[in-house]
């Protein structure tokens, strides 16, 4: 089948563009690939759309689009715009972290299962990229210190989960997906403002020198 | 107002919603103040109607079923309206204060009503949601609404707790709208329909149907996804510094009345889990995580010296209690855990409230520096021990009951070693409360302190907290008693 090469081939490509989102040390260019993987994202939705008959997928396409491509890497640029770019130190090299993305995404393949027994659309790479990106998100979060690439990492988990959504449940009621892009828009603004408070007041967006609470 | 019928789910949002649009325009301190006051009022009211409606066997269902209210409903909108109002009452006081001595500005003050009502209206939307990602979504909504709140003061610090509770919260929610799709896909293939297949009225129903193996995956990401928010351990970290950088209503609000929201989310998946899958795996799992909470906590108890952070412990302790309750199961575990969510939430907000008085008048949250507080401000110190003793557990107060009903449900559940660990973790906890006590309220306070309660405004609400933590220490009212075994009876699926 045509339809699920082409879906395949994307959620290849969106893994890719992730990676390339963790990897890079300009947190600039690290927004603008954020901003092209949404769009692959958007392929996929509309890709699912065409050559699954998925119709409530072209609505979604057209909301990831607006949100994720534009606004929410504006919401970004824009903060960096006032903490100024920022270079942030790697706490891991590339091949470590590379070889761990392979790790998550062999990992997603075995949870899958258990996801695929019930998704609407059955295709299982796209499926296991989707968890896969929800962990490497979580991965970015856990081992990049840069408060701005940790909102980055937040962004990369929720596309992974906007993908499983879209495999699992596209047919559910229009309300769910607009809630849930809802509070991940307004999760990043809310994210973005607090980051720029951090910066007043500590100076850097380093979440190691951010340790006055302890205990 | 006397029979709203259904147009209460309406009534019920709205409220707090227009409220808070409404007092983000204002730009007077007292304007702001009266639209305030009507608010909380009229939302305490409401849920008032709603409890009554509900004890009187009404099931209002609204929108195609999407909003509904049973009895779980009822007493999660019970402690937001009344808990809301009673903080909301203590807050005009406290912000007065913090006005007056160069804290925050004036305009800031509406900007801290209309967030308090947004955070109102965020967790009543979580309350009456019957549409599973509906919950999902207003509970990850009540992190966003109540984020400016933790970071109100411009402090480093609060910037700091802020961002450690959007950040790992929002994270945490992630598992949990895993769990949700899950069961969502499970249901939709049996039903076919779309719409039903996000109800939890019919989740319940279909639960002895649904696939065993996949909804014990999905309770596992229920868990640790409304648990990084109810602060369950070990996703609590957040819970410490986000409650004692808030202001102290806030505080009181977030540890009262917010952790329930998200616990009352994991009652409702457990309510689907037990059909499911049984009652052993939820149970066990929520046992396990219950007591390592309690244990955890009564020793972070022990070592704090900063009072808010030592009271945002406590409250990460009983939220292990209530899933400890769950954990022990039986008619009697989820009843003891829904009692202590009320108990809970009346007597935390009494101690955060008493501790914003405290830190008014010494100027610090530091255990070591609050010295004499029984001469300097002895209403407040009363009140301060009296919620101290009972958070601690002892008779004859509320939190005391429920404890113990939990304690006995354990043990009748059949876990020995369970309850002897819980009871010990609670003897630690007792004993790290009363040496508070006695540092703090005895001794001879500061010389250069002058005597007297900061601000008359912010006793009221005391005596009120202090009424329902000493009545319900010796009596449950049958209207009360009514709706807890109702609530009961609708986790268990007796109706």
């Amino acid at each position: 089948m045509a339809g699920t090469s082409v879906v395949n081939a994307l959620a290849v490509l969106l893994i890719l563009t992730s990676m390339m989102v963790v990897g890079t040390k300009k947190l600039r260019l690290a927004a603008y690939m954020y901003s092209i993987q949404s769009l692959v994202l958007v392929s996929i939705f509309l890709s699912l759309a065409i050559f699954m008959r998925a119709e409530p997928l072209y609505i979604w396409s057209v909301t990831a689009l607006i949100t994720k491509t534009f606004l929410v890497p504006y919401l970004l640029l824009r903060t960096l715009k006032t903490v100024g770019d920022q270079e942030e130190g790697m706490t891991l090299k590339t091949t470590a972290s590379i070889f761990l993305a392979v790790l998550m995404v062999a990992l997603a393949f075995v949870v899958v299962g258990s996801f695929h027994t019930y998704a609407l659309l059955k295709i299982k790479v796209a499926l296991a990229v989707s968890i896969a990106h929800f962990l490497l998100g979580l991965f970015c979060i856990l081992t990049r210190k840069n408060a701005l690439k940790q909102i980055l990492g937040y962004c990369l988990l929720e596309n992974g989960s906007h993908l499983t959504l879209a495999l699992t449940a596209y047919n559910a009621p229009e309300t769910v997906e607009i809630g849930i892009l809802t509070d991940a828009v307004f999760a990043v603004l809310i994210m973005t403002v607090i980051a720029r408070r951090l910066f007043k007041g500590f100076g850097t967006l380093d979440t190691d020198t951010h340790t006055l609470l302890k205990g | 107002m006397i029979g709203m019928g259904e147009n209460i789910l309406y009534a019920l949002p709205a409220v707090p919603l227009g409220t808070a649009l409404l007092a983000f325009g204002i730009r007077s301190r007292r304007v702001a103040e009266v639209v305030h006051l009507a608010g909380i009022s009229i939302l305490a009211l409401l849920s008032l109607i709603l409890v009554r409606d509900v004890l009187g066997g009404q099931r209002p269902f609204v929108l195609d079923g999407m909003f509904f209210a049973d009895e779980l409903t009822a007493i999660l909108l019970l402690l937001i309206g009344v808990v809301g109002f009673l903080n909301g009452f203590y807050s005009i006081g406290y912000m007065r204060h913090d006005l007056a001595h160069g804290e925050v500005k004036e305009r800031n003050i509406s900007f801290y009503y209309g967030f308090y009502h947004l955070f109102l209206f965020t967790m009543v939307l979580s309350a009456i949601s019957n549409n599973v990602a509906i919950l999902w979504a207003a509970v990850e909504a009540t992190t966003l609404g109540s984020a400016f709140l933790v970071g109100f003061y411009h402090h480093k610090t609060s910037a700091e707790g802020a961002w450690k509770y959007v950040l790992l919260c929002s994270i945490g929610l992630a598992f949990a709208l895993y769990g949700t799709i899950l069961t969502y896909s499970n249901a939709f293939s049996m039903v076919q329909d779309a719409h039903k297949a996000m109800l939890w009225t019919e989740l319940v129903n279909m639960a002895p149907h649904l696939d065993p193996q996949m909804m014990k995956l999905a309770f596992v990401f229920i868990l640790i996804g409304f648990g990084t928010k109810a602060g369950l351990f070990p996703m609590h970290t957040w819970l410490p510094d986000a409650h004692s950088e808030a202001p102290s209503p806030a505080s009181a609000l977030l540890s009262g009345v917010l952790l329930k929201c998200a616990f009352f989310a994991i009652i409702r998946y457990y309510a689907i889990a037990l059909q499911a899958v049984g009652k052993g795996f939820p149970q066990t799992l929520l046992l396990i995580f219950g007591l390592l909470t309690v244990g955890v906590a009564a020793f972070f108890i022990l070592v704090q010296n900063d009072i808010k952070r030592k009271l945002a412990y406590s409250s990460v302790e009983h939220i292990g209690i209530m899933a400890t309750g769950l954990g022990a199961g039986g008619a009697l575990g989820v009843f003891a855990a829904l009692l202590h969510t009320i108990n809970h939430s009346v007597t935390k907000s009494l101690l955060f409230c008493t501790a914003g008085n405290i830190t008014m008048k010494y100027g610090t949250r530091d255990a070591q520096k609050i010295r004499g507080m029984g001469k300097v401000i002895p209403f407040t110190a009363f009140m301060f021990t009296a919620g101290l003793v009972t958070v601690a557990g002892s008779p004859p107060f509320n939190v005391f009951v429920s404890e113990f009903m939990t304690l006995t449900a354990v043990l009748r559940s059949g876990h020995v070693w369970p309850m002897i660990f819980l009871l010990l973790f609670l003897v630690i906890v007792f004993v790290a409360l009363i040496l508070l006590i006695s540092e703090t309220v005895l001794g001879s306070p500061p010389e250069d302190l002058p005597r007297g309660e900061v601000n008359w405004l912010t006793l009221l609400p005391f005596g009120i907290l202090f009424l329902f933590m000493a009545g319900l220490g010796i009596y449950l009212p049958a209207p009360l008693n009514q709706l807890l075994q109702g609530a009961v009876s609708v986790v268990l699926g007796g109706k």
